[in-house]
């Protein structure tokens, strides 16, 4: 029996943890849209270029971080688009009226963070289903936004600091994408080697076993909405800065692309499955397609058909991958 | 043929040499399994044939294949004396074969008598549908097998044992020669089981040829008249009841011998209480329940069906709220009333819904084994693998849980490795009190032997176990002391040596 175990383990590690699952497939897929852009367009492996798709990234990869280990418990967040628009609203506003990065940040962090709550208790103490409850949500966060503000916050102080939270760089790297490197890293290393993380897991995969465990499982969903909440509290901060203002329209489809890439990354709705190195990977092929279509000419509306024929086709990829496993 | 369907059995004359339906060489393969291997299953009109064997041993697959649910790989299918090509489930039941699964197959929101014609509904005039034809053609099924469902109720309303009455009714509609009951009675109440064995009986009497498919040995003497066994998809045997005992049979099922199901290794019990349980009623069913249980003792819970065993077992281990009582563990109270205290202060269940309650199924073995304890392989929040490995190869090496590593995913072991994954979860954390509910449900007769000695070992490690049960050996064979429940209360307490069939039963009425 300890024979057999050993000899399965390393297989596990080498091939099984980092490409074994759905992010084999998403690899390729990764690999081959690189190759067939740069053949038909060679601008696209210019550093601009990758800086500015690591950019666009950065946002999406962000809330995607704090999305997966909410997917991973079997729930869903469907207002970070609307709460990504009045957090920046609201930042803007705070910071306008106190000069202060900080706190300003600090606003935006406690309103997110307080949406996220709200989802969480929600969810938790009502028992209402989140796909609902955050639907109801992101309709009163989209209704709310202009009773806050008809028309976007303007930047009134030009804080140099705030400006560069958005568009600095740090050498040759964006500031935005190095806060989306270290938000990725801190929700990677928990999801993968704290209890915390396992915790996580647990609850997605079975919340009543969980709970017969001695373990709270409400609260371990509900720190998984805070956490996603606080997640766009960031991206909402710096997508402010990148448009100089608080923009109540920004966000719109945001929440899609969002759980378009963390399902694409191969985190099951049903939770209890998923990894965010795959959420990584699927932020990276929406937004290399984005790109792609934007270099080659294409049409702009292609940005939204394309990765909706990607989803469906890396999932139905992954079931046959599945299906051919069994056994 | 042109037979009135409500009187199969009339309208023809069956040939009693003629087998109403034989399988000859059946094969089956899965990628990487072989299900049936060459298997021969021959089905005499008028007779209840039990079809048995272990998880795994290739009874579903086979009728399954009656069904039309699986094609064969090999073999033939004659139906009285004619081959026939089983292609869909439409097939299977056009030949007159009507299996009912376990998991009834009848639309819920539909009546009754809409479910019966659901394959072809009367017509009147204009090609409407003649409902009152439905309703007294339904009527007059029901009168046929003497049992009385008011055809016009929603199915979905009914309970499990009238829904598969249903689908019995839908049988003789559809004019079968062969009805296949799969695992019928595993969510009946002994008077359903009576109830619908009369059914059977009378099933069988107008010669249709009745499969019954069960783990359960006194079922299977009691009802059948001829047994199948079949194991690791081969066919063992073939006999009438008559030539076997109990132990013939769990032999042929096996492949070995069992001496002793319930080796008891423990010594006395002690007279520490581990678990006092003091007035306790919920809002549902319990009602006053009070008890204790020692460290070292086995205490049986038995009672019928709604008697309030789960719930009491939900309801002490602090997962069910309580509205009044007070619970006692190794002399601290169970305050608040939560899992969260109750798993601190050294008492947890064993659940008897190991699917929904027990297991993660889409996660490896280790992390199922180590949920309740991984706070004590983890420093500052880190868990550490390796000691968290070592701990749960420990006890599968020591359990001897068969799994190919500790990652393989728990959903792919079978029903006794899953429950020794279940039980490691808890004495790897550490106990007082173990709550068993329905220990050996859904597990071969092979590992249910080693299930009891492990519960064994547990009483003798010190732990007070709490044992629900329905099954009457295992209350018998295990218990130290056996406590009765009716309807939400406890009717009796008595010692093993007190304890009978009789007055367990007499108590378990009320």
């Amino acid at each position: 029996m300890s024979e057999l175990t050993h000899a399965t383990a390393p297989k596990r590690f080498i091939g099984g943890q980092l490409l074994g699952s759905s992010q084999l497939v998403l690899g390729v897929i990764l690999a081959a849209l690189c190759i067939a852009i740069s053949i038909a367009a060679p601008q696209f492996y210019s550093e601009a270029n990758i800086i500015a798709i690591l950019r666009q990234c950065a946002l999406v990869l962000i809330v995607a971080s704090g999305m997966t280990m909410l997917i991973i418990t079997a729930e869903v967040d469907l207002s970070v688009g609307a709460s990504l628009a009045f957090v920046g609203c609201i930042g803007m506003a705070v910071l306008n009226s106190t000069h202060s990065l900080t706190l300003g940040m600090l606003a935006a962090l406690a309103f997110a963070g307080g949406v996220g709550l709200f989802n969480g208790l929600v969810v938790t103490r009502l028992r209402v289903n989140s796909l609902i409850a955050t639907i109801g949500t992101m309709m009163m966060l989209q209704g709310g936004v202009y009773l806050f503000t008809r028309e976007a916050v303007q930047n009134h102080n030009q804080l140099a600091s705030f400006t560069d939270l958005g568009a600095g760089y740090v050498g040759a790297v964006p500031v935005p994408v190095i806060l989306a490197a270290l938000i990725f890293v801190v929700a990677y290393v928990t999801l993968r080697f704290t209890t915390l993380g396992r915790y996580l897991y647990a609850v997605g995969a079975n919340e009543k076993a969980v709970r017969l465990s001695g373990l709270r499982s409400e609260r371990l969903k509900l720190f998984a909405f805070v956490v996603t909440g606080l997640c766009v509290g960031v991206a909402g901060m710096i997508l402010s800065s990148l448009m100089n203002a608080g923009q109540p329209t920004a966000g719109r489809g945001f929440e899609l692309t969002v759980i378009a890439a963390v399902i694409l990354g191969g985190t099951s709705l049903l939770g209890g499955r998923g990894s965010l190195f795959g959420t990584l990977l699927g932020v990276l092929v929406l937004k290399v397609i984005d790109n792609g279509i934007i270099i080659l000419g294409w049409n702009q509306d292609l940005q939204m058909v394309v990765p909706g024929v990607v989803i469906i086709l890396a999932t139905y990829l992954d079931i046959i991958r599945n299906r051919a496993n069994v056994r | 043929m042109s037979v009135d369907f409500l009187h199969p059995g009339e309208g023809v004359v069956i040939d009693k040499d003629v087998p109403a339906l034989e399988l000859r060489g059946i094969d089956k393969r899965f990628p990487g399994v072989v299900a049936l291997d060459n298997v021969d299953f021959t089905l005499e009109p008028g007779k209840i044939h039990a079809l048995m064997g272990e998880n795994g041993a290739g009874k579903s697959t086979l009728i399954k294949i009656m069904a039309g649910v699986y094609g064969k790989d090999a073999g033939t299918i004659r139906l009285r004396g004619r081959e026939v090509d089983i292609k869909s489930p439409r097939d299977s039941l056009k030949e007159g074969i009507k299996v009912v699964f376990q998991e009834i197959a009848l639309i819920s929101e539909f009546t009754v008598a809409e479910n019966i014609f659901l394959e072809g509904y009367p017509t009147g005039r204009a090609g409407s549908i003649d409902w009152k034809k439905i309703r007294a053609d339904s009527a007059a099924l029901f009168n046929r097998i003497g049992f009385n469902v008011d055809p016009a109720a929603r199915t979905g309303s009914l309970p499990v044992s009238q829904q598969q009455m249903v689908e019995i009714a839908r049988a003789l509609a559809h004019e079968a020669r062969v009805v296949v009951m799969d695992e019928p009675t595993s969510s009946l109440t002994p008077n359903e089981v009576s109830l619908l064995f009369t059914v059977i009986q009378r099933l069988a009497s107008l010669g249709i040829a009745v499969v019954y498919v069960s783990h359960k040995l006194d079922e299977v003497f009691e009802i059948a008249d001829t047994v199948t066994v079949l194991r690791d998809g081969r066919h063992i045997s073939t006999k009438p009841i008559g030539e076997h005992t109990s132990d013939t049979l769990i032999q042929d099922m096996i492949g070995r011998r069992i001496d002793n199901l319930f080796p008891r290794q423990r010594g006395a019990a002690g007279s520490k209480v581990a678990l006092s349980v003091e007035k306790l009623s919920t809002a549902k069913k319990l009602d006053d329940v009070s008890f204790e249980a020692r460290a070292g003792e086995v205490l049986g819970f038995f009672g019928l069906m709604g008697a309030g065993r789960t719930e009491l077992a939900k309801a002490i281990v602090g997962y069910d709220p309580i509205i009044s009582g007070k619970i006692t563990v190794d002399g601290s109270r169970l305050a608040p009333h939560d899992t969260r205290t109750g798993v601190r202060l050294g008492i947890g269940l064993l659940t008897e819904d190991r699917k929904s309650e027990g297991l993660m199924g889409e996660l490896p073995v280790y992390q199922n084994a180590s949920l309740a304890s991984l706070g004590a392989f983890a420093r500052l929040g880190f868990v550490d693998k390796a000691k968290e490995h070592r701990a749960v190869q420990d006890y599968v090496d020591r359990f001897r849980i068969k799994t190919p590593s500790l990652f393989q995913q728990v959903k792919n072991l079978s029903g006794g490795n899953q429950q020794k994954v279940l039980i490691s979860r808890w004495l790897m954390r550490g106990l007082k009190v173990i709550v068993v509910d329905e220990p050996t449900r859904g597990i071969d007769v092979g590992a249910k032997s080693e299930i009891f000695a492990l519960i064994d070992r547990l009483a003798g490690e010190g732990l007070a176990v709490v044992m629900m049960t329905s099954e009457m050996p295992e209350l018998l064979g295990l218990s130290d002391r056996i406590a009765v429940m009716c309807e939400g209360r406890l009717t009796a307490i008595m010692s093993r040596d007190e304890a009978t069939q009789e007055n367990i039963l007499n108590a378990a009425i009320g």
